[in-house]
């Protein structure tokens, strides 16, 4: 990769010249100071003010992911992209028209040249810069991190690390460290929306025992990253916890893991609460290489 | 024998509809009475191979052809850093492998930005054929196919191969026989992978024949 290539791609995932009215970004819905998604709604916004149909995702740790997407039906990295560029609630344009705007561009002929010796604005090529821009999104340095890196000293309160237990007991089944993924699909007990009838991973393979089944997202600045779920129908954690501890809805394809109440006491609630908080990465969510690039 | 050792296979693709040649609003008529025109057809061509009488197999480089029957720069494939000798096979994809699918943003014919790639699914349409026919009581009476999908049991990518006795070949594409199966009153939109998008994908595999 060069620095060119990424710069090239940070530029692109600023601006609106991506959607087809020019008023989205990328980073309208991911935005850096809350882990790279959008805060204040549970279903994303997209051009013309329409809504899609999921809560936008936090963005981090990308290359490790073997799928995107809440239903994995996203194959690779390099062909997310497309998928907000031509949703209609989304940004609603195409990469073929895409490309044209900024093969008409002075500003994008010079960075593509700049990136690949030649200005000729691609497909490929535009795919490829935006990958390098948002795989360097890494986060690695909470206090999670400085605590595991060096256990023993004492970096963590005694709520912090009977917190982490509760956790390692109830929860690294799926939320696997340290990426706090395991980057499969599972159904955590939700309700079905009625409204929204999205039944997550089935939608890809065809298969009934995907029914309900959504990607395990990271935890990783999950303290920023409200509303929570794949539709946002969790405000706080507070309330997440709440349905891992007494809220689960049981039905066929729910996993095992799940199918007794926690029965945590309130005090173990608060705990792994607190514990949540230490995946907060400050360094990486006010990192100025990743922010809105100023070009004079 | 006779051998050939100049470096050129030339590959000329002809669309046919009962042996009519296909032109833009122009009206076809199906064995299942469906009157047909044609708005679109595309489809892929990919990993051109060449195996000698021996079983050697030499594969070509970056043989990816996009082929749009209303462009005609599109009908005519040239290989030219290939050499055979008579009886030898040349072989190719309908479709695009399940390696190219999975593998990112790819270049020039497989660009994604050519409107031949999914976005909600990652996956390449292999073949596209839209038009209207009054049969098929849809908005505007639109038909459309959408074939992909890479992965089993469903997978749509279908190989052709025939032997190679002379530098020019003709592939004719009998597009009537697509329409033999599908009956546009019941079949008239067909946009992602499964069962039904397997059995098409053999069935317009079934067009392709070498005169
Ligand atoms: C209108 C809001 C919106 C815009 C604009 C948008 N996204 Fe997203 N993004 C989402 C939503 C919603 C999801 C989850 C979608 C789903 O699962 O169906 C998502 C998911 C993702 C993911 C998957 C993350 C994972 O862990 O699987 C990546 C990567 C991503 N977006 C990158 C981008 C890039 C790059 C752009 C600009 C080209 C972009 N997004 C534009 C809303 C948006
Ligand atoms: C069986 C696997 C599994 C277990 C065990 C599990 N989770 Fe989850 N978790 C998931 C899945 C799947 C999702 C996404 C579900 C959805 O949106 O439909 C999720 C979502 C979340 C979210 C929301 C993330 C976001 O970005 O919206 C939080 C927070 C969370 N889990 C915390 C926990 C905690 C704390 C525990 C332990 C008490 C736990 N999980 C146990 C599978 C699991």
């Amino acid at each position: 990769m060069s620095e060119n290539e990424f710069q090239l791609g940070r530029q692109l995932f600023y601006d609106p010249i991506m959607s087809r009215d020019q008023t989205v970004s990328c980073a309208s819905c991911h935005l850096q100071a809350t882990g790279f998604t959008h805060v204040d709604h549970d279903l994303s916004h997209g051009i013309e003010g329409r809504i899609g149909n999921r809560n936008s995702m936090a963005l981090m740790n990308l290359a490790w992911n073997s799928s995107f997407m809440w239903d994995g039906g996203i194959n690779h990295i390099e062909l997310q992209a497309l998928a907000p560029i031509s949703s209609e609630n989304e940004m609603g344009s195409s990469l073929n028209e895409v490309v044209a705007k900024l093969n008409a561009s002075i500003k994008y002929k010079g960075l593509y040249y700049n990136s690949y010796q030649d200005s000729l604005v691609t497909g490929q090529k535009t795919l490829l810069a935006l990958t390098q821009f948002i795989v360097m999104l890494n986060s690695y340095n909470s206090k999670y991190d400085k605590y595991i890196i060096n256990e023993d000293k004492g970096l963590f309160t005694q709520q912090e690390k009977n917190g982490l237990n509760i956790f390692r007991n109830h929860c690294t089944s799926c939320h696997t460290e340290p990426l706090f993924t395991n980057n499969e699909f599972h159904n955590n007990g939700l309700t079905l929306d009625p409204y929204l009838k999205d039944y997550g991973r089935m939608r890809i393979t065809n298969k009934p025992e995907d029914s309900l089944k959504f990607k395990v997202p990271t935890l990783r600045n999950i303290q920023f990253t409200p509303p929570y779920m794949h539709d946002g129908r969790f405000e706080n954690l507070k309330a997440v916890i709440t349905h891992y501890n007494s809220g689960i809805t049981h039905s066929s394809t729910l996993s095992e893991s799940l199918n007794n109440n926690l029965q945590l006491t309130h005090k173990e609630e608060v705990d792994l609460l607190v514990f949540l908080r230490t995946l907060s990465d400050t360094e990486f969510l006010f990192n100025n290489r990743f922010s809105y690039p100023h070009i004079n | 024998m006779v051998s050939y050792t100049t470096p050129i296979v030339k590959l000329k693709i002809t669309p046919l509809f009962n042996n009519q040649s296909i032109t833009k609003n122009t009206w076809y008529v199906s064995s299942q009475k469906d009157s047909i025109q044609f708005t679109k057809l595309k489809f892929y061509l990919t990993d051109f191979q060449v195996k000698s009488i021996k079983g050697e197999i030499n594969t070509i480089d970056h043989s990816n052809y996009l082929i749009d029957i209303f462009k005609p720069e599109t009908l005519e494939i040239l290989l030219n850093t290939v050499s055979f000798n008579n009886g030898d096979k040349l072989s190719f994809n309908l479709g695009v492998s399940s390696v190219i699918n999975t593998t990112g943003a790819h270049s020039g014919a497989l660009d994604p930005s050519n409107g031949m790639f999914w976005s909600w699914q990652s996956g390449y349409i292999n073949f596209k054929i839209e038009g209207v026919s009054p049969s098929s009581k849809t908005r505007q009476n639109k038909f459309q196919f959408h074939i992909g999908g890479y992965q089993s049991p469903y997978n749509t990518i279908r190989r052709f191969d025939f032997v190679l006795n002379k530098h020019t070949t003709e592939l004719n594409l009998k597009l009537e026989k697509f329409f033999e199966g599908a009956k546009l009153a019941v079949d008239n939109q067909v946009m992602i992978p499964g069962e039904k998008a397997s059995k098409l994908a053999t069935v317009f595999f079934n067009t392709l024949s070498i005169n």
